[in-house]
């Protein structure tokens, strides 16, 4: 039963991981994107960038989760119910429900890119000025000041904030199964239902305490490599 | 002709007035002391020449090629201002060095990227920057292992690297004690006479007048006196110049 019941497991886990790295993958990037919006000198782009942000990060995951999946088939069947046909409504109507994996994946880029990003932007905004200026008067690029001065002193800042975010993330995968995903939740509820065993429910929590053991080791490493220069 | 010339400088910040039309000129090789009270916009000024920040009016030139000119309204091309910054060097009072390089990487950064000198010069030019401010040893140290005197000397051979026509120091000793502080002066006033046209903006002054060839006095935004370190420091013309040197020489 104990191998029926982890191999079972692993295979959830294994949707779990998925959720995670796909996450990571694209939220990392595109919360860097972010962060610049939110801290651009034009306010037609500033402001929006905030908005969205407040929005994402004032509302739970779980409805955004709810949202993505739902709201295409919401839209599509609305502009149906128009009567009005023209190109742009005749394609809304074509809108339906999202693939329920692809939708737990969109949800969760959008939603960690958000709080991805205020992490980046604090980091970049607490590098000193005197920095970028000993760039500016060696004549270098505001690209090379960037990459070549600011973001590593940026990446030793965020490390701790992001290690936090990134072990909230592993847990948060559970969430997907709100739209009825196969991750491991999931599966260890499927043994309540079919068997009215309660185990397997608990020893999930093994897996997601080794998952996070480590990354929280990977983690101290990268602090560690990180720990030849101070600043 | 002057290597620098400077002419009518005004720079206001909203309705703060900081710099109210300071002209002076630097032959080649030369050494000018500005002293001055907090706030007198001696910073500023240096901030200006480096383009760090933007004059309102006047004009600035090298070598008889203005390089800026507050009339014009394109003064602020960016790829046009990084090649006219190269005309000068700017060391800052905090230091400013990259913290995740070593020294030999904080001097030869601006120069590998530039991409204009082959690796092996832009390293042998750094190792001798390094052996002329007196850390030949310290090649391979990160500046968190550094005494703020010899972050200072590295910021210093830094600036140097790119050879710039000149060379501003912005208060560096003032982070210092007074134990550091003679070795970063020793420093500067060896590179005195190697083709090295200075501004250094300092409260030693002791410095000012041993090293300067001229030295300008600054209050409220204006140059108060100018002259050779002679004339400001034994011979003040202008009461305010008395009473700041009264003060800063004033013994304890």
């Amino acid at each position: 039963m104990f191998i029926t019941v982890t191999n079972s497991l692993l295979e959830g886990f294994w949707v779990s991981f998925k959720i995670f790295g796909f996450t990571l993958f694209f939220a990392l990037p595109l919360g860097l994107l972010i962060s610049f919006g939110s801290m651009s000198r034009f306010k037609v782009l500033r402001f929006p960038t905030k908005i969205f942000v407040w929005i994402i990060r004032g509302t739970p995951l779980m409805l955004q989760l709810i949202t993505i999946y739902y709201g295409p088939g919401l839209v599509g069947k609305w502009a149906a119910s128009l009567g009005v046909s023209n190109f742009f409504i005749n394609w809304l109507a074509t809108w339906s429900v999202m693939d329920r994996f692809n939708a737990v994946i969109i949800a969760f880029i959008i939603n960690y890119a958000c709080y991805f990003s205020e992490i980046f932007r604090g980091g970049i905004e607490s590098i000193p000025r005197g920095q970028y200026e000993a760039g500016q008067v060696l004549g270098m690029t505001k690209t090379q000041i960037f990459f070549k001065v600011v973001l590593l002193q940026v990446l030793k800042r965020i490390i701790p904030p992001m290690s936090n975010e990134i072990i909230t993330l592993v847990k948060d995968t559970s969430l997907a199964r709100t739209i009825a995903v196969y991750e491991i939740i999931w599966s260890a509820q499927e043994f309540i239902k079919s068997k009215g065993l309660l185990w397997p429910l608990f020893y999930t929590a093994a897996f997601y305490l080794l998952f996070c053991g480590l990354l929280t080791i990977l983690f101290n490493y990268i602090e560690k490599k990180l720990d030849y220069f101070k600043g | 002709m002057a290597l620098l010339e400077v002419k009518g400088i005004c720079k206001n910040f909203g309705r703060t007035e900081v710099l109210k039309g300071i002209d002076f000129s630097l032959e080649k090789g030369e050494v000018l002391a500005i002293i001055g009270s907090s706030g007198s916009g001696k910073t500023t000024l240096l901030r200006c020449l480096n383009f760090l920040e933007y004059a309102d009016e006047g004009t600035i030139s090298v070598n008889g090629n203005i390089l800026f000119d507050g009339a014009l309204p394109e003064k602020k091309n960016l790829a046009d201002i990084r090649n006219k910054r190269l005309h000068f060097g700017l060391v800052f009072q905090s230091f400013n060095l990259f913290p995740q390089y070593n020294c030999l990487d904080n001097v030869t950064l601006a120069l590998k990227l530039q991409k204009k000198l082959s690796q092996e010069e832009i390293k042998e030019r750094g190792l001798r920057l390094l052996d002329r401010v007196g850390l030949s040893d310290k090649i391979e140290n990160y500046p968190c292992q550094l005494s703020g005197g010899q972050q200072q000397r590295v910021a210093i051979a830094r600036a140097l690297a790119l050879s710039p026509d000149v060379l501003c120091f912005d208060e560096p000793t003032s982070a210092l004690d007074p134990e550091l502080t003679g070795e970063v002066l020793k420093v500067i006033r060896g590179l005195k006479g190697q083709d090295s046209t200075m501004i250094v903006v300092t409260h030693e002054m002791e410095f000012a007048k041993n090293v300067a060839d001229k030295v300008i006095f600054m209050a409220d935004g204006v140059i108060a006196e100018m002259g050779t370190p002679e004339d400001v420091f034994d011979r003040p013309k202008n009461p305010k110049t008395a009473a700041f040197l009264n003060k800063s020489l004033e013994s304890f």
